[in-house]
C-alpha cells in the first residue's frame, strides 16, 4: 500500500514547523527520513499517523484520503512504533501486544485463539516470547521498544510508521529490528537518526531541515559529503566495504 | 518455539481460570453477604424469622403468610433488606467509577469524586440543609440537591477542561481541583453566614455518609442504574485499557478517546450522583477496591470491572453491618468506618514492594 503526503504545512502558533513537505512511499518501499534534531521529522510522522492535523495538505493511504477514513480503518492499514511509551499502569507484555488487535475487533467482540496465536507469533518474532508474563513497566527501554514493535506486528498492517525505532537499542537489537522490518515486506516510513543505518536499510531517503525537504533519493544520491556538511555541519569521509556497502565516517 | 507458545497459553489459561474462580467465589460471597447481612441489627429477630419474611416476600410462599406484615416484617423487609441492597449498589457503583476515573485521568490516585463531584455534592447538601433549598423536591431534598451539585460540577469540569483545545487527563484533574475549591469555598461561606450550629452538625453528619436512608423506592432506581452502568463499562474494557496508554497511542490503535471519555465521565458522574443521593459521601471504597483488584489481577479492565464491582459490593455490605453492630443502640457513620479500615489497608498496599501503584516495580 502506498503512502503519500502532499504539501503538508503545520505551525505551532507563529512558528512554522513544516513547510510544504511532500513525502511518498511506494508499495513495500522502505523510506527513511533523516535530518537534525528539531527539523520536523516527528511532526511530519505525527501528521501521517493522525495525531496531528496538518494546516494544509493531504495525506493518502492507498487511494483514500486519510482525513475521511475512520480511525479504526486507518489503524487496520497502518501501525506505528513511536518514541515514548511510558505507561503509568502495569500491563503484562502479552496484554500490551494484545492491544494491537484492537482495530480488528468489533465493539463487543472477544479475543479469540487466533488473536492469541498472532500475539505469540509477534512476540516470538521480536524475541520477547519468554517475557510474555512480565510486567511491561519492569522491562528495559530496549525491551519495551521491541514489545511495542510486536504490538505493531500484531496489528497486521500493510504500512508501518517508525519514529526513531532504534533509540534505546543496543547494536545487536538495532540491526535485528531493522532487518526484521526490512523482511516484513510492508511499506515503511521511518525517522532515523543513524545515517549509517539509514544508508544500509532504506530504499530511499528524504532529508528534512528546518521543516523543508532539502534532499531526496537513494542513500548514495542523498548522503554525499557536501550534503552532510550542509545539513549537519560535520565533516565526513565515505568508504565502501568489501560487500560494496557505503559507510559514513565522521571526522 | 512451540514450547514457548504452550507455556504462554498455559499461563493465560491459568490466569483466566484464576479470574473465573475468583469471579464465581465473589458472586457466591456477594449472595451470601446479602443473606447474612440482613440477620444483623439492633432489633432482636431470630434468623429463621428473617428468612421466613424473605422467602414470603421473594417467592410468595403461602406457608409464611403470617410474616407478610407486622413489626418483624417491617424491620426485615422495609428497613434491613433495602439497606443491604443499597450497600451493594453503592459499593459496586463507587468501585466501578473508581476504576473508570483512574483510567480517564490516567492516575492511580483518582477516586470517583476526583472531578469535583464531592465538593459539588457537599455544596448542594449544605445549601439544602442550612437554607432549605430544594424543599420542593420532597422529603430527600438534601439528596436531590447533592445529586444536582454533583452533576453540575462534573459537567462544569468537563466544560472547563474542553476550553481552549481538547480535554486531556491533566486538564481534567486541574479543572476538577479548581472547581472543587470554588465549591468548598462556597460551602464554607454558607456555613459561616448561616451561623446555625445544628445545621453545621447536620452537614458534617451528612458528609460522613450513611446507608440508613434506604427505601425500596430509592433502591429501585439506583440498583438498575448501577448494574447497567457496570455492565456498560465492562463492555468498554478495550477503550478503558487504551486510556492508560494515552490518546496518541490510542489513535494509532484505531480509537479516538476524546468522544468516549466524555460519555464515560457523564455516565460515571450519574452513577456517583445517585450514590451520593442515596448515601451521602463514602470515601475510600472507590480508591482502594480498584487497587486491591489491580494488585491481584493486573490492570486489564476486562477483569478489573466485574471483580471490582463485586468486591466493592461485598466490602460495603460488611462495612455497614459492622457500623450497625459495633456501637450499642447507635450507629456509626459508614464513612468514618470505611476510612478507618481503608487507610491502613492502603498504607499496607503502599508498603508492599511488589505493587508499584503503576509507578513500576523497584
Amino acid at each position: 500500500m502506498k503512502i503519500a503526503a502532499e504539501q503538508i504545512a503545520l505551525s505551532y502558533g507563529k512558528q512554522q514547523i513544516l513547510k510544504d513537505v511532500s513525502v511518498n512511499a511506494g508499495k513495500k518501499e522502505f523510506v527513511g527520513i533523516i535530518g537534525p534534531n528539531g527539523s520536523g521529522k516527528s511532526t511530519l510522522l505525527k501528521c501521517i499517523y493522525r495525531v496531528l492535523k496538518p494546516d494544509q495538505g493531504c495525506i493518502y493511504l492507498g487511494k483514500e484520503e486519510l482525513l475521511h477514513l475512520p480511525y479504526r480503518e486507518s489503524a487496520q492499514k497502518m501501525a506505528v512504533v513511536a518514541q515514548h511509551n511510558y505507561y503509568n499502569f502495569e500491563f503484562s507484555v502479552r496484554e500490551v501486544v494484545l492491544m494491537g488487535r484492537t482495530p480488528h475487533k468489533k465493539p463487543l467482540e472477544r479475543d479469540n485463539a487466533e488473536d492469541y496465536r498472532i500475539v505469540e507469533e509477534a512476540l516470538k518474532t521480536v524475541g520477547m516470547a519468554s517475557f510474555a508474563e512480565r510486567s511491561f513497566s519492569t522491562l528495559s527501554g530496549g525491551e519495551q521498544q521491541r514489545v511495542i514493535l510486536a504490538r505493531a506486528l500484531a496489528q497486521q498492517t500493510e504500512c508501518l510508521i517508525l519514529d526513531e525505532p532504534t533509540n534505546h537499542l543496543d547494536i545487536t537489537h538495532q540491526l535485528q529490528l531493522l532487518k526484521l522490518v526490512k523482511q516484513l515486506d510492508v511499506t515503511v516510513i521511518s525517522a532515523i537518526h543513524d545515517l549509517n543505518m539509514a544508508a544500509a536499510f532504506c530504499d530511499r531517503l528524504y532529508a528534512l531541515k528546518e521543516g523543508k525537504i532539502v534532499g531526496n533519493g537513494t542513500p548514495e544520491e542523498v548522503l554525499t559529503r557536501e550534503f552532510i556538511r550542509d545539513i549537519y555541519q560535520v565533516e565526513t569521509e565515505l568508504v565502501w566495504d568489501s560487500r560494496g556497502r557505503m559507510h559514513i565516517l565522521f571526522l | 518455539m512451540n514450547r514457548e507458545m504452550q507455556k504462554g497459553e498455559r499461563s493465560s489459561v491459568w490466569k483466566t481460570s484464576f479470574f473465573l474462580l475468583t469471579g464465581i467465589l465473589l458472586l457466591v460471597g456477594l449472595i451470601f453477604s446479602i443473606l447474612a447481612a440482613i440477620t444483623f441489627g439492633n432489633a432482636d429477630i431470630s434468623i429463621t424469622e428473617v428468612y421466613r419474611v424473605v422467602l414470603y416476600e421473594l417467592f410468595g410462599m403461602e406457608r409464611f403468610a403470617a410474616y407478610g406484615e407486622g413489626a418483624v416484617h417491617d424491620v426485615v423487609w422495609l428497613i434491613r433488606f433495602p439497606r443491604v441492597i443499597l450497600g451493594v449498589s453503592v459499593g459496586m457503583g463507587l468501585s466501578v467509577c473508581g476504576v473508570v476515573m483512574q483510567a480517564i485521568v490516567k492516575n492511580p490516585l483518582a477516586d470517583p469524586y476526583v472531578l469535583g463531584i464531592s465538593s459539588g455534592a457537599s455544596l448542594g447538601a449544605t445549601a439544602a440543609i442550612l437554607f432549605g433549598f430544594g424543599t420542593l423536591f420532597g422529603t430527600n431534598s438534601v439528596g436531590v440537591m447533592a445529586f444536582l451539585g454533583a452533576m453540575l460540577t462534573s459537567f462544569g469540569v468537563l466544560f472547563i477542561a474542553n476550553m481552549g483545545g481538547r480535554a486531556n487527563a491533566g486538564k481534567l484533574i486541574l479543572a476538577g481541583m479548581a472547581v472543587s475549591s470554588v465549591c468548598s469555598a462556597f460551602s464554607s461561606f454558607l456555613l459561616y453566614i448561616s451561623n446555625d450550629k445544628n445545621g453545621m452538625a447536620e452537614v458534617t453528619y451528612w458528609t460522613m455518609g450513611s446507608l440508613g436512608g434506604a427505601k425500596w423506592e430509592n433502591v429501585a432506581v439506583i440498583l438498575p442504574v448501577i448494574l447497567l452502568g457496570t455492565l456498560f463499562f465492562w463492555t468498554q474494557f478495550r477503550s478503558l485499557n487504551l486510556m492508560l496508554l494515552g490518546d496518541e497511542v490510542s489513535i494509532t490503535l484505531g480509537t479516538d478517546l476524546h468522544k468516549v471519555r466524555t460519555w464515560y465521565m457523564i455516565l460515571a458522574s450519574l452513577m456517583v450522583g445517585f450514590a451520593v443521593y442515596c448515601a451521602g459521601m463514602i470515601g475510600f471504597v472507590g480508591l482502594i477496591i480498584p487497587h486491591v483488584i489491580r494488585m491481584l489481577f493486573g490492570t486489564d479492565h476486562r477483569r478489573m470491572i466485574p471483580l471490582s464491582a463485586m468486591l466493592g459490593a461485598v466490602f460495603l455490605v460488611w462495612a455497614d453491618v459492622i457500623c450497625r453492630s459495633i456501637l450499642k443502640n447507635a450507629e456509626m457513620p459508614i464513612g468514618i468506618f470505611v476510612s478507618l479500615i481503608g487507610a491502613p489497608c492502603f498504607i499496607y498496599l503502599m508498603a508492599r514492594k511488589s505493587y508499584g501503584f503503576g509507578g513500576g516495580r523497584e
